[in-house]
């Protein structure tokens, strides 16, 4: 998706794991696809560089469609949709 | 989707490499791996009940010299201790922790309740081969 796209999106969820190194947003992630739905989108905010690879490939696994990422200052937002 | 995977034989009672498996032990469970992990001599006094994530109690496999800086930047950074990573991992995905009956002999420890409560059973090592023969990956650390 386009960033402008993504910056506009709503969101079902957002998860905050700025304050975690890997492999801490992945498994925050992990944790909160479990309490929405189908369809839903879920945001993911981290700091960590690994993170921006690590949730696209875990999305492919899981059955999930990661939609792309906004680089904000210091941070990433990584957009998914749950399978 | 077709569950995968995990045989660990966890020799390591160090305080680095058992965060690495830590570490190791959360991708598998974001991914839904069923895991077993098998504790091999050194590893075992790691999970004795007076050892535990107490690093006073744990030395390090890499570079002892270096261990307060590891330990330190662990906490800045914000990392869980090992015990803490395993402790995750097993509240989201299926990690069976095995003791080798004799590792913890050699430790001091011959029941189940003589280990940190993440351990599931006391095995021999013939359960090891049977888990490693099915496993998808295997480590050793």
């Amino acid at each position: 998706m386009l960033q402008e796209e993504l910056k506009s999106i709503q969101v079902a969820k957002t998860v905050d794991a700025r304050g975690t190194a890997c492999p801490g947003p992945l498994l925050e992630a992990k944790k909160a696809v479990g309490t929405i739905k189908s369809g839903d989108i879920m945001e993911i905010l981290s700091a960590d560089e690994g993170t921006k690879v690590d949730i696209p490939k875990w999305c492919t696994k899981q059955g999930h469609e990661y939609l792309g990422t906004v680089e904000e200052s210091g941070y990433f937002r990584i957009f998914m949709k749950k399978g | 989707m077709e569950t995968k995977k995990l045989c660990l034989a966890l020799y390591t009672g160090s305080v680095d490499k058992l965060t690495a498996a830590g570490i190791i032990l959360s991708g598998a469970a974001a991914v839904d791996m069923q895991v077993d992990i098998y504790v091999l001599l050194m590893g075992a006094r790691a999970f004795r009940k007076d050892v535990g994530d107490d690093s006073g109690k744990l030395h390090m496999a890499e570079n002892a010299s270096l261990k307060a800086e590891f330990l330190e930047s662990l906490k800045s950074l914000n990392v869980k201790t090992w015990v803490e990573f395993f402790r995750e991992a097993k509240s989201i995905t299926d990690v069976k922790i095995h003791i080798c009956g004799l590792a913890g002999k050699v430790w001091g420890g011959e029941k189940l309740g003589d280990f940190i409560d993440l351990a599931d059973d006391i095995c021999g090592i013939g359960a090891y081969i049977e888990s490693a023969q099915e496993a998808d990956v295997n480590l050793f650390i």
